[in-house]
C-alpha cells in the first residue's frame, strides 16, 4: 500500500510543477506583461520580482521535467543519486513555498498565491498552505524509491487507481483554484453583463404584438427616455389617451429573440398608473 | 511648477451626473411596468427596484465652508446658509492627519458627521479632504505627478509631501507614466499635496487590469467589493450618489449624448471602457439607477443612486482592508458625502461594501 502511495507520487508531483510553470507562461502571454504574474514574489522589492519569477518558473519547470527524466532508468545511476537529488530539491521547494506563502499571508492578506496563474487570485488561507505542506510530504516519499515500473497485476493498478483517487479529491479540496476552472468550465454570459445595442431593443419592440396594441396612443416618433438595469431595457414614449397625457413605459428583457415585453401607462401629469397588463394578469393567478 | 489650467481637459471632462429628480423618475416608472418585488408577478431574473423615490438626502453628513471653529462649537456655510453645529466630547478631525478641531482653519472646505440624524452635535470633522485616483501620466521630478483620473473627471496635479514619500513610495513602488495611483490628501488650488496612500499599487500597468471571474447564470446580487470615494468635482459638494462602474456602454459618460465635432481624436491616456470590465462582474446600470449600499465596517445601509461614471475604479483589482479583507475588485465611487453618511471614514480611502442592485 505504502508503496503504492510513493509510487504515484513522482507522477503527480511533475504534473502539478509543469502545469504551475504552464498556467504562469499562458498568463504572462494573455496579458504581455510580466506584471501580471508576480503574485508568487509580492515580498520582494519591486526589482527582484521579475526575475524572482522567472526563476521560479524556471524551477518549476526544470523540477518537474528532471522529475519525470529520473524516475526511470536515468535516476538509477550512481546508485540513484540524480533521483535523490531531484527529489530532495523538490521537497525543498515545497517548503520554502510553505514559509513564503505564510508569510505573505501574513504581509499582504489581499494578495493571491499566483500559484496557478490566473486561477488563483484568491487571497492566501490555511487551505493553500497546506497543500504546499502535503506537496512536501510527499515530494518527500519519493526519496529512495527505486525506478518506477507500470503495475504488476490488476489488483496493484487498482490500487493506484484508488490512491490517485483519493489524493487528488484530497488536492481538491487544498485548492481555491477548482471553483474557479468549474465556473470557466460551465460559462455563459449573464443577460446583466450581455452587451446588447439599443437599436436592437428597439426593432423587438416595434415588431412585437404589445407595441402595435399601444401605437395608436404614441405621439412621438422618437422614445423620451431609453436606459437599462441589467436585465431589462426600459423605453419611455409619450402618449395621448382619452384625453390625458400619459407615458407608455416599455420594459424589454435583453435577450436575442422574442423577447419578453412588459408595459405600463402612467398619467404623465400625476404618475398615476392607468395600465399594466401583465401585471394585472399575473396577480389574479 | 505645472498649474491646473497648462494641463489640457478633454471634451468629455464634462461631467454628466444625474440629478435626483431622474433617479425618482426613472425608478418610479420602473415600479410602474415590474411592480414592487413583493407584487406577485415581479420577475425574479429582474433587478430589483425602489419604489418610491429614494431618500436622496443626507441624514448624517453635512458639508460646506468653516466660518468659525471653538473648542466646542463649528460654524459651516452650508448650501442653507449659517449652520452652527456643537462638538461632542469625542470629536475628531482631520487636516491631513488627526488634529485638534480648533486647529482647523476658516476658509476651509469642510465635511463634518452628526452623532445623529438633525441632531446639530458632531463627531467627525474633515477639511480639505481631497483625492487623485487614476493614471500616472506624467512625473516630473520625484514628487510631482500628472494623474489622469478617467471620464468624467479630468486631470490633477498631485505632488507627494516630503513627509509622506517613503509612505507612498513602499505602497506605490512605480511612480512612472502608465501605472496607476491613488492617494489622499490635502487640496489646495490647482493640485493635491499627497500625503496616504489609499491602496496598493496594483502590479499590472494601467491598461491591463486582470479579467473577472466568469459567473454562471445570473450575475450575483448583492454583490460584495470594496466601495471608494472621490471628489466632487463639478458635482454639488451635498450629492448623496455614485460613480457606477459599469454603465450601460450606451450610456457611458462620452456617450450619453451625441458627440461633439470637437470631440473627435481625443481621448484618455487610458480608457477603462477599452480594458474590459475589470475584475468584478457587475450588470450594467444607467445613470439614476438605485442601489443599496452596505458599509459592512460601520453596518450601515443607504439607498444611493448612480449620479455618475466609475469606469476608473474598473481598472483597479484590489482588496479593502479596512476591516477584514474584502473581496476583489470596485464595486462603487461613492461621492465623498455618500462615502460619510455610510459611516466611512475619508482617510481610510475605503470601505468593504455589499451591494444590492435595485435597493
Amino acid at each position: 500500500m505504502l508503496t503504492a502511495v510513493r509510487e504515484l507520487q513522482v507522477a503527480l508531483l511533475a504534473v502539478l510543477l509543469l502545469g504551475g510553470f504552464m498556467t504562469k507562461v499562458w498568463r504572462v502571454l494573455r496579458t504581455r506583461s510580466l506584471a501580471a504574474a508576480m503574485d508568487p514574489a509580492a515580498l520582494f522589492p519591486l526589482r527582484l520580482r521579475g526575475p524572482m519569477v522567472a526563476a521560479m518558473g524556471a524551477i518549476e519547470f526544470g523540477l518537474g521535467v528532471a522529475l519525470i527524466v529520473t524516475a526511470r532508468r536515468f535516476g538509477t545511476v550512481n546508485q540513484g543519486l540524480p533521483a535523490t537529488v531531484v527529489r530532495v530539491c523538490a521537497v525543498l521547494f515545497f517548503l520554502v513555498a510553505m514559509a513564503a506563502l505564510n508569510e505573505t499571508r501574513q504581509r499582504r492578506p489581499e494578495a493571491g498565491c499566483g500559484c496557478f496563474g490566473e486561477f488563483s487570485d484568491t487571497p492566501i488561507g490555511w487551505r493553500t498552505i497546506t497543500r504546499s505542506g502535503v506537496l512536501a510530504t510527499a515530494a518527500a516519499l519519493t526519496i529512495g524509491l527505486p525506478p518506477l515500473r507500470m503495475p504488476s497485476s490488476p489488483i496493484t493498478a487498482e490500487l493506484w487507481l484508488a490512491v490517485l483517487a483519493f489524493e487528488l479529491s484530497l488536492l481538491a479540496f487544498l485548492s481555491p483554484e477548482l471553483g474557479e476552472v468549474l465556473v470557466r468550465l460551465g460559462y455563459s454570459e449573464p443577460c446583466e453583463v450581455r452587451s446588447l445595442p439599443a437599436g436592437r431593443t428597439l426593432t423587438a419592440l416595434h415588431s412585437s404584438s404589445q407595441w402595435r396594441r399601444y401605437a395608436s396612443q404614441i405621439s412621438a416618433a422618437a422614445p423620451a427616455d431609453v436606459w437599462r438595469e441589467g436585465c431589462w431595457r426600459f423605453v419611455v414614449y409619450p402618449g395621448v389617451a382619452r384625453d390625458r397625457r400619459v407615458d407608455i413605459v416599455f420594459a424589454v428583457y435583453l435577450q436575442a429573440r422574442r423577447p419578453p415585453i412588459r408595459v405600463a401607462v402612467l398619467d404623465a401629469d400625476t404618475d398615476e398608473i392607468l395600465g399594466r397588463p401583465e401585471l394585472a394578469a399575473a396577480g389574479r393567478n | 511648477m505645472r498649474h491646473l489650467a497648462d494641463v489640457p481637459r478633454w471634451c468629455d471632462d464634462v461631467p454628466d451626473f444625474a440629478g435626483p429628480a431622474r433617479s425618482a423618475r426613472r425608478s418610479l416608472l420602473k415600479a410602474a411596468v415590474l411592480g414592487r418585488r413583493e407584487e406577485p408577478g415581479y420577475p425574479p431574473a429582474a433587478m430589483g427596484e425602489d419604489g418610491a423615490a429614494a431618500p436622496s438626502v443626507l441624514m448624517y453628513t453635512v458639508t460646506g465652508t468653516i466660518l468659525d471653529i471653538s473648542p466646542h462649537v463649528l460654524v459651516l456655510w452650508t448650501e442653507l446658509g449659517e449652520q452652527r453645529f456643537l462638538l461632542a466630547s469625542s470629536a475628531a478631525a482631520w487636516r491631513g492627519g488627526k488634529v485638534a478641531p480648533a486647529a482647523l482653519r476658516q476658509g476651509d472646505h469642510a465635511i463634518v458627521r452628526r452623532q445623529h440624524p438633525s441632531v446639530p452635535v458632531i463627531d467627525r470633522i474633515w477639511a480639505q479632504a481631497g483625492r487623485a485616483t487614476g493614471t500616472i501620466i506624467e512625473r516630473e521630478g520625484p514628487a510631482t505627478l500628472l494623474v489622469d483620473e478617467g471620464p468624467g473627471n479630468g486631470r490633477k496635479i498631485v505632488m507627494i509631501a516630503s513627509e509622506a514619500a517613503g509612505r507612498i513610495q513602499v505602497r506605490f513602488p512605480r511612480l512612472e507614466p502608465g501605472y496607476l495611483i491613488d492617494v489622499i490628501g490635502l487640496k489646495h488650488d490647482g493640485f493635491l499635496h499627497a500625503l496616504i496612500p489609499a491602496t496598493s499599487q496594483p502590479p499590472y500597468r494601467a491598461g491591463h487590469p486582470p479579467a473577472p471571474p466568469l459567473a454562471s447564470r445570473h450575475v450575483p446580487d448583492p454583490v460584495n467589493g470594496t466601495a471608494v470615494w472621490h471628489e466632487p468635482g463639478e458635482e454639488p459638494a451635498d450629492l448623496l450618489g455614485l460613480a457606477y462602474p459599469a454603465l450601460d456602454p450606451e450610456e457611458t459618460c462620452e456617450r450619453g449624448g451625441p458627440a461633439r465635432p470637437e470631440c473627435a481624436g481625443d481621448g484618455h491616456e487610458i480608457d477603462p471602457h477599452a480594458t474590459g470590465p475589470g475584475c468584478v462582474r457587475l450588470p450594467y446600470l444607467s445613470m439614476g439607477s438605485m442601489l443599496r449600499l452596505r458599509n459592512d465596517c460601520a453596518q450601515r445601509s443607504r439607498t444611493v443612486p448612480v449620479t455618475s461614471c466609475g469606469a476608473t475604479a474598473r481598472l483597479f483589482c484590489d482588496r479593502c482592508v479596512t476591516c477584514g479583507t474584502s473581496s476583489k475588485g470596485r464595486i462603487a465611487d461613492l461621492t465623498m458625502a455618500a462615502f460619510v453618511e455610510l459611516g466611512g471614514a475619508l482617510e481610510d480611502g475605503c470601505f468593504t461594501a455589499t451591494m444590492t442592485i435595485g435597493g
